[in-house]
């Protein structure tokens, strides 16, 4: 496909290409969402703008528009893997991904200065450049007034103002950008010295012979001044190093510090248009955000308020979504009684209500858990809190050697390690970001809950303990803490053995307070629980079809006068499943468990709350019925007549989930993710290998620790 | 390490980490790894710009233009300002 379509493209039945960037903080994604609404698809789980997401929109003359949002980003220096891919993406580098043919650049209106630097850079890319001019009734409110027609002639592109979280200023941004697209790209807009001139013009010839356009070649070689980052878009090019060193000496050579270039030129080019577009009313130091900021920073305030905040969301995800998950899966089990009802007896009739309707309804049930837990973080992020508790947080993290930013994918990890993981793209110091990824999947996900719930239902005395908390509660909690303290004590032993190495100090923006924007949140969190709802469509439901094979087949001679859940069982023990079990049961027996449970291991590592489906097929109970499940469990005797079952083995189960990386889906995107886009089996290995040994370890102890206290098991 | 070869240093300068809260100051050079300098550029914090010193906690709070920023005071000690005096207002 052609990389650089011009304007021709715009009447062909092609979509037009655009991509938005712009500086974290600016509205961009509300931006994205007020564009295309509903129509988007994201490539994969996300957390809050860390993924390529694409959308789609229709101008109202017709003309099909396709937009890729690429990450947040303050300038194209590639700091963070994230800045990464947005350079890759515009250069035309990204061979996953489509050239843009047009660039939105969102720019923050009260926030000029700092969002031009990026602009700026962006026009020189080669591309035809459309800016929205964002928020510009927070910075009216602040006294900032922009002379747009005047700045639209200083940039030489075209810009419109917007207010995307009302809605405003979308129209004509459409037809920006369908004007943009027949127009020429914009240039640098200001001059080097002629002597950095003279020292950049070699490695821009360099460039350029490596196929870069001239201009952006002009605006790498400046850029590549600044910083060594061995960027992997660069790498091919042999001896760029060398030539990137004889530019700084040579910058050196005239008197000039070759990293201080590119800013002091960019800087002192939009002082100048600033000073000719922009008045700015002396404003109050006081305002709005200090005022809540005293509050929310302050040295006890703050911890209290962040606490306080912690409580609310999972008070809310666990006690709010129980509702709605009974009302789901009640219609769950009332649909598969229906299907099955039409079905004749059998093999089919099995395969329908036993496979896909008890496999895929025991994980539809978590989907308001999660959709609940999103609007959260959506709401924290949108909000601005989401910076502080960074800022909070970053104490405690530092003193395990993580980030501040660490936090975020942490607290993303108690809903799913996937987002988790996606979100440490933030991150721009490698090892930070690997330990980060390291400890994600320790944080208690929304799939273990399923596990928990159903041992400690079984298993743990409803004993009020203080108002407000029994035993079954308090169980449930020290499952959390125990998954969390440990993930902070992980990341410190990894930081000082295999990615030892300072802390980055920490560089955070806290942008100001403002109200989510509703619409642009429903969007968000109704793609969170897309995703959801296809992978449950498509891996569990395959999983729950090939588990339901592998224990109903082969087909066992059962003895028609044994009572049902006999017969079952001779089933269950010639099948394969069956079969399997034994042959790993040695493996599990030093923790007490039998092989049905640890079938039921095994067969989570399609994803945790599989676990609870494949007991409820072994012991051949619907997926969704946690009670007759449980009496079940209370019940199972061994050969010995002793129960198979005890509360410490359960505690012991438990405690293996909390550290096991029982996650197909975890292990696959940090093989991603750990690489730095590269696939990376190394890390993953790693991660899976100590989650494992921490879990054996801890379930074992715990038997042996429960049993010399007196405890059976 | 990078000190500003093109301009005279000031007479007064400090670390931005020792100037008061509730002052303002200017850049002059920005010496903390060239990985991090680049990212506080990018960010607005760049040689001549105006930066106010808000709070002085685990970590330094300070206004750019309008930006507020959490700076590690690691990273604010990298950072050499002419202190300016306090905040106009």
């Amino acid at each position: 496909m052609s990389t650089n379509a011009g304007p021709e493209r715009q009447s062909a039945s092609a979509p037009l290409r655009v991509a938005i960037i712009g500086n974290p903080n600016t509205g961009k994604t509300t931006l994205f969402n007020a564009l295309t609404g509903l129509r988007q698809r994201v490539g994969n789980f996300a957390g809050v703008t860390v993924e390529r997401v694409e959308g789609a929109f229709r101008t109202s003359d017709g003309q099909r528009i396709a937009v890729l949002d690429l990450p947040g980003s303050y300038s194209l220096s590639a700091g963070s893997p994230d800045e990464q891919i947005a350079l890759e993406v515009l250069l035309g580098r990204d061979e996953a991904h489509w050239r843009p043919q047009v660039v939105l650049v969102v720019v923050d209106a009260s926030h000029l200065e700092r969002n031009l630097f990026l602009a700026s850079q962006v026009c020189e890319l080669g591309l035809p450049v459309v800016i929205a001019l964002n928020q510009v009734d927070a910075a009216a409110e602040q006294g900032i007034t922009v002379d747009v027609p005047e700045l639209i002639h200083e940039l030489g592109v075209p810009i419109v103002p917007t207010v995307a979280s009302r809605g405003e200023g979308i129209e004509p941004l459409k037809q920006a950008i369908l004007t943009a697209a027949t127009l020429p790209a914009p240039h640098r807009r200001f001059a080097l010295a002629p002597e950095v001139q003279g020292a950049l013009a070699p490695l821009q010839a360099r460039l350029e012979q490596e196929g870069f356009a001239p201009s952006a070649a002009a605006m790498e070689s400046l850029r590549l001044l600044s910083v060594d980052r061995n960027e992997p878009h660069l790498a091919h090019i042999a001896g760029l190093a060398a030539q990137v060193a004889g530019a700084r000496d040579a910058l050196r050579a005239v008197g000039r510090a070759p990293e201080q270039v590119e800013a002091e030129a960019r800087y002192a080019w939009i002082g100048g248009v600033l000073g000719r577009t922009l008045t700015r009313r002396k404003r109050d130091r006081d305002t709005f955000s200090d005022r809540l900021d005293a509050v929310a920073l302050h040295r006890l305030g703050g911890p209290l308020l962040f606490l306080l905040v912690m409580a609310l969301v999972f008070q809310s995800v666990f006690s709010w979504a129980t509702p709605l998950q009974d009302a789901i899966e009640a219609a769950v089990m009332g649909i598969g009684g229906a299907v099955g009802g039409l079905l004749p007896e059998g093999d089919l009739r099995s395969l329908v209500v036993d496979g896909v309707f008890a496999g895929v309804g025991s994980v539809v049930v978590f989907l308001p858990q999660i959709a609940i837990l999103f609007a959260f973080i959506g709401v924290l992020e949108q909000s601005g809190y989401m910076a502080r508790a960074a800022f909070l947080m970053d104490r405690v993290m530092r003193r395990v050697g993580l980030h501040g930013k660490s936090f975020i994918p942490m607290l993303s990890g108690y809903a799913c390690a996937v987002p988790g993981i996606m979100a440490t793209r933030t991150i721009e110091d490698p090892k930070d970001r690997l330990a980060t990824i390291m400890v994600v999947p320790l944080m208690s996900c929304s799939a273990r809950l399923p596990v928990y719930t159903l041992l400690i239902g079984a298993f743990v005395p409803a004993l009020p303990l203080i108002p407000g908390l029994d035993l079954q509660g308090a169980t449930m909690l020290a499952m959390y803490l125990l998954g969390t303290l440990t993930a902070l004590a992980v990341a410190a032993i990894f930081r000082k053995t295999l990615l030892r190495g300072p802390v980055r100090p920490m560089i955070l923006e806290l942008p100001p307070y403002r109200l989510p924007a509703l619409r642009s949140l429903a969007v968000s969190v109704w793609q969170r629980c897309q995703l959801f709802l296809r992978r449950a469509g498509t891996v569990i439901l395959s999983l729950s079809i090939v588990l339901w094979a592998l224990a109903t087949y082969p087909r066992a001679q059962v003895d028609p006068s044994l009572p049902e859940a006999a017969q079952q069982e001779q089933q269950l023990a010639h099948s394969v499943i069956g079969r399997f079990g034994r042959a790993i049961e040695p493996a599990v027996a030093p923790l007490g468990y039998d092989w049905k449970i640890g079938v039921s291991i095994v067969a989570s590592f399609a994803a945790r709350e599989v676990f609870v489906s494949t007991m409820g097929t072994i012991y051949g109970v619907g997926g969704e019925d946690d009670a007759a499940l449980q009496d079940k469990l209370r019940a199972e005797v061994d050969a010995a007549g002793a129960p198979v079952y005890t509360p410490l083995i359960a505690v012991g189960l438990m405690v293996f989930y909390v550290f096991a990386l029982m996650c197909i889906s975890t292990v696959a995107v940090t093989v991603r993710e750990a690489g730095g886009g590269r696939v990376s089996w190394k890390w993953a290995g790693v991660q899976f290998a100590y989650m494992l040994a921490l879990a054996y370890g801890a379930a074992w102890l715990v038997l042996v620790v429960g049993r010399a206290m007196g405890f059976a098991g | 390490m990078t000190a500003p070869t093109s301009r005279e240093l000031p007479q007064c300068t400090c670390p931005l980490v020792d100037s008061e809260a509730g002052s303002e100051a200017t850049v002059v050079a920005i010496a903390c790894g060239e990985h991090d300098a680049c990212r506080l550029r990018a960010m607005g914090v760049y040689e001549g710009a105006q930066v106010s010193v808000i709070g002085k906690r685990h970590c330094l709070l300070v206004d750019v233009r309008g930006t507020r920023l959490a700076l590690g005071t690691d990273l604010a000690k990298g950072i050499t300002v002419r202190p300016q005096g306090p905040i106009a207002s």
